[in-house]
């Protein structure tokens, strides 16, 4: 086990050829696989269905930290690119502040999301081979194209929305575009997500677009609360946009909860666990988060809160899918309880 | 041609000359040496420098037609291996084109183009392919590919020494596996059933090019018992998404135009 051996090979350079097909296969360390990592939780109860030694039936999502930041990056983007869209074209010349301001939200988050993606990626010198092909099937694909659109077009209207004339004008079409493509760009991400064998993903796909899209409004409200414009019709626009995503927001949290009753361990991820805890604190941020912004006194102060709990829970929300997907595909049962429907 | 596996697992007995035999010719890393208390499995799941893994169930159930000293026990061996759907979940989920259909209707992933997002590890209902977090990249049975341009047959069918995996022309290999299944019925193994020889019977994947015999549900031997390639239902998805983006788009609009001087 040792010399030629050092890479797990055991073939001698010196004697053999590595032309084999996984002969490219880096090898830092043959370490053993951490295959207890994820062993054993429970005998069967009596009544339950047989598994392979508890091991997981599916792969669990090697996805990092960044792929959630980025859901609630790429989110916070798509729904303000759209707002910025709807009030160039209905807010006339009092909302340009917000129509400018919206647009540096998509150009400066897209090139957050591209770090972030890219951060996630094996091999991020190869990012570039996103935009190799377009593949209709593929969520993740079409998400990449739509990124790559909507970021540029943000930037080129970010920059241009001060100008005068025929580059104002071609500024006001990339910010159309923008907006177009920040309406996929704010819940293509659960699509993506619900387009996998994970359980509890393939179960919600159905209410996770809605959730995912309401609270990518309530994100990029509270994102403009941060820093509040001082005009009162800017804010006025911003916490009616805020106010009724975090309404709609709790309300497909209670879709998903209820669509997730359907087979008992498809579920439990929600209920249970870190991925439950984090669920839990979604909602009472987006509760606390929608009361600061309806209260009938905005201060300043208000404003602030609404804007530092409504982040919070919007992060927290892409945490727990996250994470309660990883979860979910740990667990043997969920899989076949969902496939035997019981 | 298209090409696959047939896997008869009623011969199997565990040797584990193909999870050897693949390490070898694809020059696959070790993954250490490891202690599962698995039964005889100590390779305990297919991943990304493990192409080939024999199972080994030990049940307290008899197979029918069989006597042993033990009475109420058999042991199940199974290799498994990627399934080479003829709808991939992998294939359809990979954004970078790295993942490709070849002419033996194989599912190959194309090393020098993955980038590592990690989209197929989740879209595979089987739990093949695997990212290794120091090489970054997917990876997963090719068929050997490589052994296929020369006209052999893979390296785990050729090591095989019971022809419990027999590698070949897949109408030709469904027709053996009726063939043997009518046989193990008439000698009274009525549990005796393939997995995935066809569309028909897994309409979930289209079939798979590597399909099974078995004799106990798939639960058993950790396969899931009807698979779907997720792209089936991305529709819905899709549609749910749509709606709600509409929805968005209004109530943009909507709070623009509530905005409005002259209004509360």
């Amino acid at each position: 086990m040792s010399g030629s051996g050092g890479d797990g090979r055991y073939v001698d350079p010196e004697l053999g050829l590595l032309l084999g097909e996984a002969a490219s296969q880096r090898i830092e360390a043959t370490s053993a696989r951490e295959v207890w990592r994820d062993v054993a939780t429970s005998l069967p109860a009596p009544g339950e269905g047989p598994t392979y030694y508890d091991r997981p039936v599916l792969k669990e999502p090697v996805w990092i930290w960044s792929v959630p930041v980025y859901f609630w990056v790429g989110g916070t983007m798509g729904a303000a690119l759209t707002l910025g869209g709807a009030a160039q074209l209905a807010g006339g010349p009092e909302l340009r502040p917000l129509v400018r301001r919206c647009r540096w939200v998509g150009a400066v988050g897209g090139a957050a999301s591209a770090a972030l993606l890219v951060h996630d990626l094996g091999r991020p010198e190869r990012f570039h081979h996103m935009l190799r092909v377009f593949r209709p099937t593929s969520p993740m694909s079409v998400g990449s194209w739509v990124l790559a659109g909507a970021s540029t077009l943000a930037g080129a209207a970010a920059l241009l929305a001060s100008r005068r004339g025929l580059l104002r004008g071609a500024g006001d079409l990339a910010g159309l575009g923008a907006a177009l493509l920040g309406l996929p760009l704010a819940g293509y991400t659960a699509v993506l997500v619900g387009n996998t064998a994970v359980p509890l993903w393939l179960e919600t796909r159905r209410t996770l677009p809605l959730l995912f899209i309401a609270s990518a409004m309530g994100g990029a409200a509270s994102f403009f609360d941060l820093a509040p414009a001082s005009r009162p019709r800017e804010k006025r626009v911003v916490r009616a946009f805020g106010a009724v995503g975090k309404v709609v927001e709790l309300a497909a949290m209670v879709a998903v909860e209820r669509q997730v009753t359907r087979i008992e361990r498809v579920g439990r991820p929600l209920r249970e666990g870190v991925s439950g805890a984090l669920w839990s604190a979604a909602k009472a941020l987006t509760v606390a988060s929608l009361g600061a912004t309806i209260l009938p006194r905005r201060t300043r102060r208000a404003a602030l809160a609404a804007g530092l709990l409504g982040t919070a829970g919007a992060l927290a929300l892409r945490f727990a899918v996250f994470h309660a997907g990883k979860a979910s595909s740990r667990d043997p049962r969920a899989t076949f309880d969902q496939q035997r429907g019981r | 041609m298209a090409a696959g596996f047939f896997t008869d697992t009623t011969v199997c007995i565990g040797c584990k000359a193909c999870e050897v035999a693949c390490k070898e010719w694809n020059q696959l890393p070790d993954d250490g040496f490891l202690f599962t208390a698995m039964s005889y499995d100590n390779t305990a799941a297919l991943g990304a420098s493990t192409w080939r893994h024999v199972a080994f169930v030990e049940r307290p159930v008899a197979l029918s037609e069989q006597l042993t000293g033990l009475g109420q026990f058999s042991w199940l061996m199974m290799s498994d291996v990627c399934k080479h759907c003829r709808r991939a979940g992998c294939l359809e989920a990979c954004p970078t084109g790295a993942i490709i259909r070849t002419e033996h209707d194989s599912v190959y992933v194309q090393p020098d183009v993955c980038n590592g997002c990690g989209y197929c590890v989740t879209a595979c209902p089987f739990g093949v392919i695997d990212r290794r977090e120091d090489d970054g990249r997917a990876w997963k049975c090719t068929l050997c590919y490589d052994r296929l341009q020369g006209d052999l047959t893979p390296a785990c069918a050729k090591a095989c020494p019971t022809d419990s995996i027999q590698f070949g022309d897949l109408d030709e290999l469904r027709q053996r596996a009726r063939r043997r299944l009518a046989v193990l019925h008439d000698r009274g193994v009525r549990e005796a059933w393939l997995y995935g020889a066809d569309a028909a019977s897994q309409p979930g994947t289209g079939g798979l090019n590597a399909f099974f015999l078995l004799v106990d549900r798939p639960e058993v031997y950790n396969l899931p018992p009807e698979p779907v390639v997720p792209t089936q239902r991305a529709a819905g998805a899709w549609g749910a998404m749509a709606a709600a983006a509409l929805g968005i788009a209004a109530v943009a609009l909507g709070a623009v135009l509530a905005s409005r001087p002259g209004r509360p």
